[in-house]
């Protein structure tokens, strides 16, 4: 069987934009990481701009990095 | 939270890949998922695949994976800025197909100077949502073969939507239109989600250069102009010259470029 736990995903909001394609997002919780953009968001055109909420991916392993994997409409 | 970094990265020989459904991969160590791949066919018929690995091992592996089962030619889109993820897919034997800028577009006419501009005579502009469905699908059409008979319709940067049974006006309400006495000669689809996309602007081959282009966007930046919008975006192949030169003569800015890549 295959676990997909660990990864953890936690809602947050651009408060940056970066070059080389990356954001810095700030978490519910207050710490900012820098993210870049999952590839299926890509493929869909959706673009990521300042004060956008996010959903965030964090590697269990570096919890200073992420990847944006959704993003609210609102 | 503890924002340290761990050091622990997936070992470079455990890794495997699964294929855990139709268009999806799972690369694994240690029964961890450590990367995904996923395809997805594009309503032209291309196949766009994306790959999520925090690390070279787990994307390389994926990308061998989905090169296996998926047959050629396979694509995919890259912020040309994110060197590292261009450099995997280069890496995994993929060349770059085109260019593709994108522009911030402002909407004031006084930052436009579209403010006074007229479509050309013998032409009207029919509001979003007011054009006629049947003759809007006729001149989409007749564009689209027009493209396709010329630099082909999968060279433009026009976005490529779900929609159904070939027709590819899926929602009528969003085009805007230029009308000539005998029929439509051109069309601009402006969707908003969150903030507004210039999706598509065209105009048939026989009434270009007579300033039908420039009206229909006149008419739609002014439209999200007066609805409280200060920008819109738009996406432009590099190659397309006369697309560049009209979106940087109503002030637009380039914000970013996105590579298409294919194997």
């Amino acid at each position: 069987m295959t676990k997909d736990k660990n990864v953890i995903e936690v809602e947050g909001r651009v408060v940056e934009c970066l070059r080389s394609a990356m954001f810095t997002v700030e978490l519910e919780n207050g710490h900012q990481v820098l993210a870049h953009i999952s590839g299926k968001i890509r493929k869909h055109y959706i673009k990521i701009m300042l004060e956008d909420r996010v959903l965030v991916e964090l590697p269990p392993y570096d919890l200073s990095r992420g990847r944006i994997v959704f993003r609210y409409r609102n | 939270m503890n924002t340290q970094p761990f050091t622990t990265r997936p070992s470079e020989h455990a890794v495997t890949v699964t294929r855990v459904a139709d268009g999806q991969w799972h690369a694994l160590d240690d029964d961890l998922v450590v990367g995904r791949g996923h395809a997805l066919h594009r309503p032209d018929g291309r196949l766009f695949v994306s790959i999520d690995a925090w690390h070279d091992t787990p994307f390389d592996r994926l990308a061998e994976a989905m090169q296996v089962a998926l047959p050629a030619p396979l694509y995919t889109v890259v912020d040309e800025a994110d060197t590292e993820l261009t450099a995997r897919w280069l890496r995994a034997g993929f060349t770059v197909r085109r260019r593709e800028a994108e522009f911030a577009v402002p909407t004031d006419p006084r930052l436009t100077g579209l403010g006074e501009v007229l479509p050309p005579p013998g032409v009207t502009i029919v509001p979003a949502g007011e054009a006629d469905e049947g003759l809007l699908r006729a001149v989409d059409r007749a564009i689209r073969e027009e493209v396709e008979a010329g630099p082909g319709w999968q060279s433009m940067p026009a976005e490529v939507i779900p929609f159904p049974e070939g027709d590819t006006v899926v929602d009528p309400s969003k085009y805007a239109v230029a009308a000539a006495p005998d029929g439509y000669l051109g069309l601009i689809r402006v969707v908003t989600v969150i903030r507004p996309r210039i999706g598509l602007l065209a105009v048939r081959s026989g009434a270009q250069r007579r300033g039908v282009a420039r009206a229909l966007l006149a008419h739609a930046l002014g439209a999200l102009h007066r609805a409280g919008y200060a920008e819109a975006w738009a996406e432009v192949q590099e190659t397309n010259r006369a697309a560049s030169a009209l979106f940087e003569s109503v002030g637009a800015r380039p914000a970013s470029s996105n590579l298409e890549l294919v194997r």
